[in-house]
């Protein structure tokens, strides 16, 4: 029965573990001691831009349990795309050809992914274009998309220069580049290579390990603080 | 078909290539460092965090910084805070509580917004017990290791090979050079000594007195024999006694061949007696000590003497580079090294000007050759702009004052156009001889330096500090000598002038940024580099300067200064020790850095960049800034502000 719907997925129940994963943060506790949220920090690489033509070509993750990156813990997979007609990218991402196609199919590191991540808020840099890219394929593979609240270090660094510069100060975001490369100088973040999926979540962790220490020392204590201090994220993508 | 690694099986390749870049994991296999990293966490502190509390906190992880920096500290029942450390990127925190299974003992907080890597304390343990090597890097005393590790580095990784230059001056001793002892009675005839020495094919011959053989009393060598006795036409069967040369000098025979040739290049004494447990066991000449390398400061010393005209020495001082690259190779520490540098300097210098008094005549007045600032301290590099003046006696007319003002504008103007040649470069500050202003009679002079010290001007008193290590490099010693004791004399009574020259010294505040990237210039041609001159070795030469000052040492060299405070306990050993260690350090730094600088045909100068600086000279680097921090308390309760 369950094995009928995982093949014919889009006609009914989603897979099991997207379900588990909706139930896990159906009644979802914002008023927590951050130290106690499990995050995974993730970034993927694609073949291209285009929302309806392109793919994954990798997912990098890490994990944060206590507000620490766990070094154990981490996640990195290429994809083999359908299509490998849009190579143009691969050349950006420093993925050989001869890597995609010797890689595991979506069909195989989707669900995997989907099982890292159970629990977890997912934290990323302009998260919503991931987002896309991981909820069109667990739509196409598991029959559904994901329920992990996510928060975006791009809109926490906004704002986190809106507190920095004060209230009273206009200022356009548009001024300032909140480019991952920008923010990590501007921080004097330790630098990884770009451009590599586990290298730009390793990046991503690092800012997001910033910022949320620095809000938290600001009295910002809980997940819900975070989330209304700033629209850094939402509940739902 | 090649599989993607799986989520357990991604080594954190960041965390790898940090541990490769620290002492002791660099010294761990590939193998143990990917498990390691494996087991690592990663946090972040914003400044002003508390890591440990001495006495309470349980240390559960080893902490590696990553990026910014930490200070610890102790505090007392009554809160007064005692700073013990500043650890930068690299350092670790909590070893010795793990080791000993106890509490922290130090308080830890952040200085800087920290990175760290986090090794839990069980892996930390089982390291230490594995691996010996490791174990031995955290038991043993860390700043000897450091210093040692650091020198060898410093030789064997920052200078490309060159064959032949095998040198020894470092690892022969004069002991090992002694031929038999040749001596003769005070009261033997020239005749007879000389056929003894004829009879052994010595060279030269120690005299005893002719009563107790122990007791040696003078020495005669051939050139003696020739000048004295046959050129003069004296009597041979006087005794020896009256045309030795005594006493005579000695040195013992466990002292290294550089620290003698360095003795006789600077008193121009070229036979030494060697003496072992308070005897006299034989004589060592120049000339033995030269025949133990080619290439040698010794060869371009005798070449400079022997120089008869002055376009001749200026390809003679290029050739110092190579010397001192010798020297640098063969592990001189660099004190040796700018003192040597400073004797061949002062050569060129003695040489050319001679040469110019027979060109131009004798001076009118005696004068004297001031060297000032680096110079003054026998603390140039390579790169020493010429810092230099004209001190000479008060003339007694106004007649002799016209003459002796004409006589050395002309002579200044040549010696410096001669010393350009010889690549010393025009300091940009014109203080050289040939601005009228550092040309004076010694009257002058006194009321230059009354000026300064009994009416600071903090501004102008920033300009004048290069006079204040002002040395006679040529001419008449005394006029110097004298000038110095007035300038001790009016310092010492004038605290406000010591006050200002302090505060000046606290000025260039240790910025903490060193932490992140070191001290670096944040705009400019130098822009992200450190300068090793100004941020690292200018607070120990104005700290040395002011005690001196304070203190009426006339030295101007800044380890003999530190050396001079501390043998009257003005400064306590333990301080003197590190800031000795510490300044040589830094000094080496620079010297190697200028080194490789002239090898690539770049124009040597104090800017490091911190890329190029590996993890050691990084700690080196940390280590001598706590020192500094140190320097400044002292003066700091010296001179208050308030």
């Amino acid at each position: 029965m369950f094995d009928l719907l995982k093949q014919k997925s889009w006609f009914g129940r989603p897979d099991p573990l997207l379900q588990e994963n909706k139930e896990f943060f159906l009644d979802f506790d914002q008023g927590r001691p951050l130290a106690e949220y499990s995050f995974v920090v993730c970034d993927t690489e694609l073949t291209g831009l285009n929302k309806k033509k392109d793919e994954l070509i990798s997912i990098g993750a890490v994990r944060i349990t206590d507000l620490q990156i766990d070094l154990s813990s981490m996640f990195h997979h290429f994809v083999r795309p359908e299509s490998m007609a849009h190579t143009q990218a691969t050349l950006v991402h420093r993925i050989t050809p001869e890597q995609l196609e010797n890689a595991r199919s979506a069909e195989e590191v989707v669900p995997k992914f989907v099982e890292y991540i159970h629990g977890s808020l997912l934290v990323g840099h302009h998260l919503l274009l991931d987002m896309h890219f991981l909820n069109k394929a667990t739509r196409k593979i598991m029959g559904g998309v994901l329920s992990n609240p996510g928060i975006d270090t791009m809109r926490m660094a906004q704002g986190y220069k809106r507190v920095q510069l004060g209230h009273y100060h206009e200022h356009n975001p548009r001024e300032t580049s909140y480019s991952l490369d920008d923010l990590a100088q501007e921080y004097n973040l330790p630098v990884f290579k770009p451009h590599d999926a586990l290298e730009d979540a390793l990046q991503t962790a690092y800012l997001f390990l910033y910022l949320i220490k620095k809000f938290r020392k600001g009295g910002l204590v809980t997940l819900k603080d975070i989330f209304q201090s700033g629209r850094v994220g939402s509940l739902r993508y | 078909m090649v599989k993607s690694a799986d989520v357990h099986e991604v080594a954190p390749e960041m965390a790898v290539a940090f541990f490769k870049n620290i002492l002791p994991f660099n010294s761990l296999d590939d193998g143990t460092l990917n498990r390691l990293a494996r087991h690592c966490r990663v946090d972040f502190y914003p400044k002003g965090t508390r890591l440990l509390t001495a006495g309470e906190t349980d240390i559960t992880h080893l902490y590696l910084i990553q990026r910014g920096g930490v200070k610890a500290f102790i505090e007392d029942d009554q809160g007064k805070v005692t700073l013990k450390d500043f650890r930068g990127e690299g350092a670790y925190i909590g070893a010795l509580g793990i080791i000993r299974g106890t509490p922290a003992n130090l308080n830890i907080e952040t200085v800087e917004d920290t990175f760290c890597f986090l090794l839990p304390r069980a892996i930390f343990l089982n390291l230490m017990e594995q691996e010996p090597a490791f174990a031995q890097y955290y038991l043993k005393s860390f700043s000897e290791k450091i210093v040692k590790t650091a020198y060898n580095e410093l030789r064997h990784h920052k200078l490309s090979k060159r064959s032949g230059d095998d040198l020894y001056l470092f690892s022969v001793r004069v002991g090992d050079l002694v031929k038999t002892l040749r001596k003769v009675s005070s009261a033997v005839s020239i005749q007879a000594a000389a056929a003894h020495m004829a009879e052994f094919r010595v060279g030269s011959v120690l005299v005893h007195d002719h009563e107790d053989e122990e007791n040696i009393v003078g020495i005669i060598t051939d050139r003696d024999l020739r000048l004295k006795v046959v050129a003069a036409g004296l009597d041979y069967n006087l005794p020896v006694k009256e045309i030795m040369t005594g006493p005579v000098k000695t040195v013992l025979s466990q002292s290294l061949c550089f620290d003698v040739l360095l003795e006789m290049m600077s008193s121009s004494i070229h036979h030494l007696a060697v003496e072992r447990g308070g005897r006299v066991i034989g004589v060592v000449t120049s000339h033995d000590i030269m025949l133990l390398q080619g290439h040698s400061p010794y060869y371009l010393f005798k070449e400079i003497r022997g120089q008869q005209k002055i376009s001749g020495l200026y390809a003679l001082a290029q050739k110092i580079p190579e010397v001192i690259r010798g020297l640098i190779k063969e592990g001189a520490k660099a004190g040796n090294i700018t003192q040597m540098i400073a004797i061949l300097n002062d050569h060129i210098l003695e040489r050319m000007l001679t040469l110019l008094e027979d060109e131009l005549g004798p001076p009118p007045v005696p004068y004297c050759w001031l060297l000032l600032g680096s110079e003054g301290r026998r603390e140039q590099t390579f790169k020493t702009d010429q810092d230099n003046a004209i001190l000479y006696a008060d003339p007694a007319t106004d007649e002799e004052k016209d003459i002796a003002e004409t006589y050395f504008k002309a002579f200044a103007a040549r010696a410096i156009g001669h010393l350009v040649k010889c690549g010393y470069p025009l300091c940009p500050g014109e203080i050289m001889a040939t601005n009228p202003k550092w040309c004076q009679p010694l009257s002058v002079w006194k009321n230059y330096f009354s000026t300064w010290i009994n009416t600071p001007d903090p501004e102008e008193l920033l300009h004048a500090t290069i006079f204040f290590d002002f040395r006679s490099g040529f001419g008449d010693r005394a006029l110097a000598k004298k000038l110095r004791k007035h300038l001790n004399r009016e310092a010492r009574k004038q605290d406000i002038f010591l006050f200002h020259l302090a505060r000046q010294c606290m000025s260039t505040r240790i910025p903490l940024s060193f932490f992140k990237n070191f001290i670096v210039d944040k705009d400019g041609e130098h822009k992200n580099q450190l300068d090793m001159k100004r941020r690292g070795l200018t607070p120990f030469v104005n700290f040395a300067r002011v005690l001196a000052l304070k203190h009426g040492i006339s030295e101007t060299n800044t380890l003999a200064r530190l050396k001079a405070l501390f043998d009257v306990d003005f400064i306590k050993h333990e301080l003197w020790a590190s800031t000795n260690a510490a300044y040589e350090l830094l000094m080496q730094q620079r010297l190697i850095h200028q080194l490789r600088q002239i090898e690539e045909g770049i124009l040597p100068d104090n800017h490091i960049n911190p890329e190029q600086v590996s993890d050691l000279e990084r700690r080196m680097l940390k280590d001598a800034f706590a020192v500094i921090e140190r320097l400044y308390s002292v003066l700091d309760k010296m001179y208050p502000t308030a």
